[in-house]
């Protein structure tokens, strides 16, 4: 049997085992929740998918980013560099890690997990941990090309936090976005389930008609047969009574004999050749006789063939009514399984 | 001498050719009983418009009655001025037998009410009682049937 068909390969146009994070989670929900929790907390963020191409819009980034890191194609470059770092870091661990930037800001990526599968990463930060020391941004200005000056003072805008503030800030992205995902991830493969339940249970409802009707043809199959036996029968005694028939010819033909052999007695002499004759005829009816009693030796065995075939018969027409119930009870149970699947693939789509 | 043989209660039985007229198929007759004859009398049967007497010869050796079947015949004889019959199971055969194999039976064996079996004839292992068919009928059984002619 080929249960590949049994597994929940795909629903709708969501391939389960290839899952993308716009599958599970509303982006525009993840969008809202994502700025509010920035401006809430104080901290940047985005999220992006697995090959670091953003999902969402970045939501409170600083100046200091949006404005100069970002501004040139070696700090855009560095910080592209940065994030793939720190997303690799947390999705090889499976958990939020809190890192400083090439920028030298504090930066956390937060990994979106499915069944041990990278789907997205929510990055965030721009925030430091202690007030930021202005000789170390004038050289990365120096290294990115930007206007030091300017740099420095952008930096002072980055809001510090304690790093335990950061990492809770990262845990509760990692905890909403994953529960979010999981439960969406969940519904999904319940939904594929109930399809291919409800579909397996459309598929045995209709080759349990097929069965019936083939049982309903196998039945009149069976009482034509039995018919057609009955018609040997009938036959068989046409048969006997035809044998009945020769076998009064025969013996009328005997006694003919008989007769004639007494009137050739009677003739003497010249009865003689006549007598021969005579002997002939019976010997010719006797021959006759026999061989009707052979033919209704023979009858007789059809006859009794033939009630045998049709007691046979009539036990196979017994069996496919017996199928037919047992087809009719299976056909209900599906039945009863198809409202059932119909209740849980409401219950599935219930987002 | 030639001889129809016949069967009666499983046992052959013969009579001289020359005393028979034919063999009938008694399914083919209706017998119609005679009032007052004697058990062996059978009845009377309408043969081509005239009427012959036919006797039973099971009542008249004494075995067991038994009703005429398919096979039942009626051997028409000369007696009686041509008129009579006898009930048989069957004419099995006609045979031919010489003056070797047909002994006469002693008189102190058949005695006087035995006196119509005319010989044994004997054929290899069968043995045949030839009956005489003149002999068959009483006077008593003629009057009865003589008395209903009249």
């Amino acid at each position: 049997m080929n249960n590949q068909h049994l597994q929940p390969a795909r629903y709708g146009s969501i391939d389960v085992n290839n899952i993308k994070l716009t599958d599970v989670i509303d982006i525009s929900f993840l969008q809202k929740f994502q700025d509010d929790f920035a401006k809430g907390v104080g901290l940047a963020s985005v999220t992006v998918d697995p090959d670091g191409t953003p999902v969402t819009k970045p939501s409170s980034y600083i100046r200091f980013c949006a404005n100069y890191t970002h501004s040139t194609d070696i700090g855009d470059k560095r910080c592209a560099e940065s994030h793939r770092k720190g997303g690799e870091e947390a999705a090889r661990t499976g958990k939020p890690v809190v890192y400083e930037c090439h920028a030298g800001l504090i930066d956390f990526a937060a990994p979106i997990m499915l069944e041990g599968r990278l789907i997205g990463t929510i990055l965030g930060g721009q925030v430091l941990t202690s007030a930021p020391e202005e000789e170390k941004y004038r050289r990365i200005a120096k290294e990115i090309g930007v206007d030091a000056d300017e740099y420095v003072e952008a930096s002072k805008e980055a809001r510090i936090l304690s790093k335990e503030s950061i990492e809770s800030a990262a845990n509760v992205l990692f905890i909403v976005a994953n529960s979010m995902s999981k439960a969406a991830y969940q519904q999904l493969k319940l939904r594929s389930v109930v399809q291919t339940l409800s579909d397996s249970a459309h598929q045995i409802s209709a080759t349990m008609q097929e069965l019936a009707a083939s049982a309903s043809s196998v039945s009149d199959n069976q009482n034509e047969l039995n018919n057609e036996i009955k018609n040997v029968n009938a036959v068989t005694g046409k048969i006997d009574e035809v044998m009945d028939f020769i076998k009064d010819i025969a013996d009328e033909t005997r006694l003919l004999g008989l007769n004639a052999a007494i009137e050739a007695a009677r003739a003497g002499e010249a009865g003689l050749g006549f007598s021969v004759v005579a002997q002939e005829i019976r010997n010719l009816s006797s021959d006759s006789k026999q061989t009707v009693g052979k033919i209704k030796e023979l009858t007789t065995i059809i006859k009794e063939s033939v009630d045998k075939t049709v007691r046979m018969g009539n036990g196979t027409t017994a069996t496919i009514e017996q199928q037919a119930a047992a087809i009719e009870q299976v056909t209900a149970s599906i039945e009863e399984i198809s409202s059932l699947t119909e209740l849980l693939s409401d219950l599935a789509t219930q987002a | 001498m030639q001889l129809v043989v016949f069967a009666l209660n499983k046992e052959e039985y013969g009579v001289d050719i020359s005393a028979v007229n034919g063999i009938l198929r008694a399914k083919k007759f209706t017998i119609k009983s005679i009032p007052g004859s004697s058990k062996e009398v059978d009845g009377m049967i309408n043969l081509r418009g005239k009427i012959n007497y036919v006797l039973n010869l099971r009542a008249k050796f004494g075995f067991e009655y038994t009703d005429r079947d398919e096979e039942s015949k009626f051997i028409m004889l000369n007696i009686n001025e041509g008129n009579t019959g006898w009930i048989v199971d069957e004419v099995t055969d006609i045979v031919k037998i010489d003056d070797t194999h047909f002994q006469s039976v002693p008189q102190a064996i058949y005695g006087i009410n035995t006196n119509y079996i005319q010989g044994i004839g004997q054929i290899d292992d069968r043995v045949i009682i030839i009956l005489n068919p003149d002999s068959m009928l009483t006077a008593e059984d003629y009057s009865v049937i003589n008395t209903h002619e009249a």
